[in-house]
Parts: C-alpha cells; structure tokens; sequence
C-alpha cells in the first residue's frame, strides 16, 4: 500500500488547514479530513494519487522557491496567499501536474470530507454539521 | 407451449405496475431485473454515493465496472463514462428502479402537455409534438396510479386538473420554508399548492407514515413510508403466485424467431449463466436509454435495424427536465429539519407564458445535504475555500433557500440513444452511445422559468438570490424519456397509442421512452398511468 511520506503530510495537512481554517469549530484536518483523504487513496480506485504526490511535493517547491521556507513552515497569510496564486495557475517552479486543477482537486476532496457523513471518515462526531446546523433527527 | 406469457424487462416504474396488472388478471410473468432488491440498512446514506451526489458511485446501481456508455459531447468529444460520472445520465438499478430512492414528487401532467405542437407550433429541427393520446384517456390510470400506489396532496388554491377523486392521502404539511414560500406566492397573487407525494402522510396499504427524516430524495426510506414500485405493485404482483421476480437477471436481447415475430428473451443471470426464455409477449421496461438500447441490440435478419426501427427512430427525441431555478438567503433561517422538505409549488408558469413555449412548474427543494449545497449552490462570486467559504457555510445553511422546477423540453431528433459496438459492457453488448443536445428553445424556456424563480423568492423576504444561466446541453438523466415516442404513425414513432410497438403483435414498451413529450412535471406519475393503460391492454389482447 502506498502512503504519503512525512513531509507530503505535513504539506497537506497546512494545506487543508488553510482551505477550511480552524476558528471556534475545528479546521479540515482536525475535523479528519486526513482520515477521509487517506481511505480515499486506499479505497476509491479512481482516486488521482499521482497528481495529489506530485501535487503536494510541486507544492512544498513552490514555497521554497519562492520564500526559501516549506509550505507547513510559512504564515497562514503567506500560505493563503501561495495558495490563491496556485489556483490560477501562477506557478514559478516547474510543475509536473496542472497546478490549477490539483488545488481544485485538493478543495473538492477536503470538503467532500469535512461536509459529507461522518462514515466517510471526516466529519468526526459531526462536527461540521453541528457548526452549520444540519441535524439527523429521523 | 410457452413458458410464460408475458416477460417484462425493468422491474422499475413501469416495469412494476404491468407485472402487478398482468399478474392478477391471471398471467404467468416473469420479471426480470438487472439490479437488486436492497433494504433500507443495505442502501445506508452515503453523502457521496447517493443518486443526489454520486460523487464515488452510489448505493443503487448499476455496477461502477462493466456498465460503460458513451457520450459525445455538444464538441463532438466522446468519452466513455463510468455510471457515476456527469454525463452518464444514470437512473437507478435496483428492484423498484428510480422509485427505489426517488423524491415522490407525483405530479399529473396537464392537458396542454399533451398537445404541445398544437400549442405553440413547432419549432424548425424540433420535433415537438401532440401525443396520440390526451389527458382525458389518462385520467383514470392517473387516479389508480394515485390511490393504488399513495399519493398526498391537494389541489391547492386553483384546480388545474380535471379529476373525479381526491388524493388518498393529506398533503405534506409545510415547514418553515414551505411557509415563507407560501407567503410570497400570496403575495404575487399566483397559483399555489402542496406538492404531490408519493409518501404516506398517515398510514396507508399497511405501511406507516412518514416520519419528516431529513434524507428523502436519493435515499430509502428508514420506515417504508414512500411508495415506490417495489413496496407497492410488486409485492402484490408476486402475491399472486403468478409472478415470478429474477434480480441481478440482465436481458442481453430479445428473440425473434424466423418470421421476425418476437419469441421470448435471453438473459444472464447473477453467475453468469445463460438463459433463453420463451413468451407469448414481452414487454420492455428498462427505462428510457436502456429500452432503445435493447430494441436496437437486438436486431436479427428481419429486423436489421432493430425491432422496432424500421423508420430509424427508436432512440430519438431523449429528453428528461433542464432545471431552473433560483437559490438566496433568508435574514431568518428557514431550515427546520422537517423532511422531506419539498412542500409548496407553483404552477403558474407551465403554459401561457407570452415570450416561450411551454414552461415549467416550480417548486421548493427537498432538504439539501451541506456538501451537496457546498458543490452546487453557492453564490458564484463566494471565495471557493478559505476563511470566508467557512463562514459562509456556517451562517447561511440553515437561511439558505431555493426554487426550481423541470422545465417542459423542445425535443430534438438528434437527441438519441444508438449503440457503440467498439465499446461493450460485461455480457459483451454494444453499450449505449448518447450524443446531440435539445434544442434551443428549450434553454430560451428554461431561461425565463428561472427569472420567474428569482420573482418568487425576492416576494419570498430572500435578501440576496443567484441563479444559474442555462446552456446548451443533452439532458435526460433521472427523468429520461422520449426514445421510443408513442403515436399512430410507424414513420415518426415507434410504439402506438397502447404502447405496443409498431408492426409487432406483442412486443410492447411501458416505461418513459414512450413520452411525446415530458411535461413541466417529474415524470413518474405519468409513466404508471401509462403502464397501467398498456398492461390492460394487454391483459385484454388475450
Ligand atoms: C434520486 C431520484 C429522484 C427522483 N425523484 C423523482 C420525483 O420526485 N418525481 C418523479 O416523478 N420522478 C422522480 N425520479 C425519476 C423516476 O424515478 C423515473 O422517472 C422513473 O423511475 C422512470 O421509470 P421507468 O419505468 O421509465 O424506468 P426505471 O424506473 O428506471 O426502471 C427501469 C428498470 O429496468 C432495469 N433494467 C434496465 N436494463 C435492463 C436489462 N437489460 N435487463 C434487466 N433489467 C434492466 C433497471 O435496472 C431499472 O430498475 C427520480 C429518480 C431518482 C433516481
């Protein structure tokens, strides 16, 4: 079984952190969207693993290049701000996946885990559906 | 001496109210269904595997591998798609078909529906048309379909449709956002009524009453309160002794013998064996895309083009619902959990509007689940991740409101179901290839119906409303229908006005493929009407 390693963890969870930020309620990692990600990876055969490594190893690049520091190590305004460049495809490093569609995938996956049934692996205890008002009653 | 007398493929909408009528008029059926019959526990509620969002399949089938189809897009690409994928225009495989886990919206069409190109006319290269047949003759079967099967409703403020009964049932009374919405249709002065249901709102048929969960439409039913085919017609079909139900039962083809006249069917059952089963008459029901693929797969020396297409058009004229609609925030929530959240409807704009042909009716939305509301109805100009995305979901899911509503299709001929024999599924058949889009009156029709929409809910104390812009595209999905069009010449239709199919004795369609037309309603209703009208038919040819 392939699994990310330690410093493509690190990258992903800064990176979904900053696309559901921590306030009062958890942020997507806390909340399990790492867990949700990771049973994806293992179990959905169409799940992209190529372009979410290289994705996140294009990434934690990208920061160095630009600032000399990995992405998990800069600011969260520094981050939001590399991040909102990648999603229009403002890259200076070489990519070798679209940067653009990688961070979509990125943002789709990470509310797909934070927002759908705690089954899934994310949205521990339903915590999401509590911050927003969403109740299971019947 | 034949084995059954009649064989009915789908066991779904269609397919479930013919094996019940057949049944107890005194024939041997057999129901063949390719999906399974699932329980509420089995079928669970995935967020992401629901036939509302099947983001990474879905609960109820078809399988993700060996269902492959085609579809070329308005650009002329062509891919091949798995059943989950956009563009797949997937319906449910299962025991019940669509009413397994549909939304229970009942609707009748209206009279007008039926006469659309007397109506309006007809536009260049589309081939709207009256039906063969009119309200008046559905009636009835829409008022068995309606108290033999459960619906809720009333006719609100403006009866629209001629009836001689009631509802069996009483209307699903409305939540919070039924009755914010019903205070802005008082206020505009238009048309207002409760939804139809196929849901119990007391108990009905021995089964118990719905009990307002908040997972309905996509989903099965926790307390078996929503009427679908599988609850309803046939448990009482198999009650009879008569019918016999194989699930997981695939029809590879229907068999002509010598003479071209149809014999029986062959299928393949759930271990891959085999079989060929003969009947005085077969019936398909395999919804709208898979009866024309089954018709054209089974061509054989005296139907080369396949049964029932001698005039080249089983397949044409897809269709299913564009929606329009319109979503905003309320400064009050509206969200109170009450399911299944649909209540209140409008059905001033199906007909008569100056600017279009034809219309829609417009109604509230079932309960949305958050991720659902996350992929598809925030504002367009909402930051898609971040602080700000956060904060928008937390205060606004419970203020969020919309409206929408099928919008009556302009058919286009080039809107068709034919078969790609370089691609073929897990029996090894040519699968079916989807291409062409409908015509563009519909998205000028569509267009208007959401103006109509941002009308309703700016009356509605909605501060902040967006919509959608319809484009160009092939539409058929959940409410597909149109393939194999009813009507009494073989030329432009396939099947005539009792659904049997145009130069055969007893090959018959009942399921949506023989709409005309799809109405400015879900179409459920009217596809058990239909089959209730051409399984006694049958039952009276003898
Ligand atoms: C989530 C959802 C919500 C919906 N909500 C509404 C609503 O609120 N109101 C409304 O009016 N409509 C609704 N619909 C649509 C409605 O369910 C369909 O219009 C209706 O079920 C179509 O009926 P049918 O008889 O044409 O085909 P189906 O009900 O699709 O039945 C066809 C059956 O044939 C089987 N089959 C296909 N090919 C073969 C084969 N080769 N061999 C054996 N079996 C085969 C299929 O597995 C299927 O079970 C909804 C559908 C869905 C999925």
């Amino acid at each position: 079984m392939t699994v990310l390693t330690d410093p493509q963890i690190q990258t992903l969870r800064a990176a979904v952190d900053r696309i559901i930020p921590e306030d009062d309620y958890p942020g997507a990692w806390g909340a399990g969207v790492g867990e949700y990600l990771g049973r994806q990876m293992h179990g959905n055969p169409q799940f992209p693993r190529d372009i979410y490594r290289a994705g996140l190893d294009a990434l934690d690049v990208e920061a160095q290049l630009q600032t000399g520091e990995p992405f998990c190590a800069l600011s969260a305004a520094a981050q939001d701000d590399l991040l909102a460049q990648i999603e229009i495809g403002r890259v200076v490093s070489s990519w070798q996946v679209d940067p653009a569609a990688f961070f979509a995938f990125l943002v789709h996956y990470t509310m797909e885990g934070y927002y759908s049934d705690p089954d899934n692996g994310g949205n521990q205890d339903g915590i999401a559906w509590k911050m927003i008002g969403f109740e299971v009653r019947g | 001496m034949t084995q059954y007398d009649v064989i009915v493929i789908g066991a779904g909408a269609g397919g479930g109210v013919v094996a019940a009528v057949l049944a107890e008029a005194g024939k041997r059926v057999l129901l063949l269904e390719r999906g399974r019959a699932q329980s509420f526990d089995e079928l669970g509620r995935d967020h992401l595997r629901n036939h509302r969002l099947s983001q990474h399949g879905h609960s109820t089938g078809p399988e993700l591998d060996g269902n492959p189809r085609v579809f070329v897009d308005p650009a002329g690409q062509e891919r091949v798609l798995q059943p989950h994928e956009d563009g797949y225009q997937n319906n449910a495989a299962a025991v019940g078909g669509g009413t397994r886990v549909f939304g229970a919206q009942a609707w009748r069409f209206l009279p007008q529906d039926f006469q659309m190109a007397t109506t309006y006319g007809v536009p260049a290269d589309s081939s709207l048309a009256d039906w063969p047949i009119g309200y008046d003759d559905l009636a009835p079967y829409y008022e068995r379909a309606e108290w033999e099967l459960g619906v809720a409703g009333d006719e609100g403020n403006r009866a629209i449709w001629p009836r001689s009964r009631p509802y069996p049932l009483p209307p699903m009374s409305p939540g919070r956002q039924g009755v914010v919405l019903r205070q802005g249709l008082a206020s505009l002065g238009w048309d207002t009524r409760a939804v139809p249901l196929l849901i119990n709102t007391e108990g009905y048929n021995n089964r118990a009453a719905c009990i307002r969960c908040q997972h309905c439409v996509g989903f099965a039913c926790p307390t078996d309160a929503k009427n679908g085919t599988h609850n309803t017609v046939i448990p009482r079909a198999l009650a009879t002794g008569r019918c016999e139900l194989v699930t997981e039962a695939m029809v590879t083809l229907i068999d002509t013998d010598s003479a071209g006249c149809v014999s029986g069917v062959s299928y393949v059952d759930r271990e891959g064996h085999h079989h060929q089963l003969q009947a005085a008459a077969v019936v398909c029901a395999a919804g709208a895309i898979e009866t024309a693929r089954l018709l054209l797969n089974s061509a054989s020396r005296m139907h080369p083009r396949g049964l029932g297409n001698q005039h080249d058009q089983v397949g044409r004229h897809l269709q299913g619902h564009y929606y329009a609609g319109a979503a905003g925030l309320r400064a009050e929530p509206v969200f109170d959990g009450q399911g299944p959240g649909v209540s209140t409807a409008t059905c001033e704009f199906n007909h008569g509007n100056r600017e279009v042909i034809g219309g829609g009716m417009l109604a509230d939305d079932f309960i949305v689940l958050p991720i659902i509301l996350w992929k598809r109805m925030l504002p367009p100009d909402l930051p898609r991740w971040g602080q700000a995305n956060k904060t928008f979901m937390r205060e606004n899911y419970r203020r969020f409101l919309q409206v929408m509503g099928p919008v009556h299709e302009i058919p286009s001929p080039e809107a068709r179901v034919t078969v790609d024999t370089s691609v073929q599924d897990r029996w090894g058949l040519p699968v079916a290839r989807l291409s062409g889009t409908t015509h563009p009156e519909t998205v000028r029709t569509a267009a208007f119906m959401v103006e109509r929409a941002q009308d309703w809910l700016e009356a509605s104390g909605v501060t902040r409303v967006w919509s959608r812009k319809p484009g160009l595209y092939l539409s058929a999905g959940q409410h597909q229908a149109g393939t194999c069009r009813m009507g009494a010449d073989p030329r432009t239709s396939v099947v005539d006005t009792c659904g049997r199919v145009h130069g055969h004795d007893n090959l018959y369609v009942a399921d949506a493929s023989v709409h005309v037309t799809n109405g400015g309603f879900n179409p459920v209703l009217t596809i058990l009407a239909l089959a209730y009208r051409t399984a006694e038919q049958i039952a009276h040819s003898g």
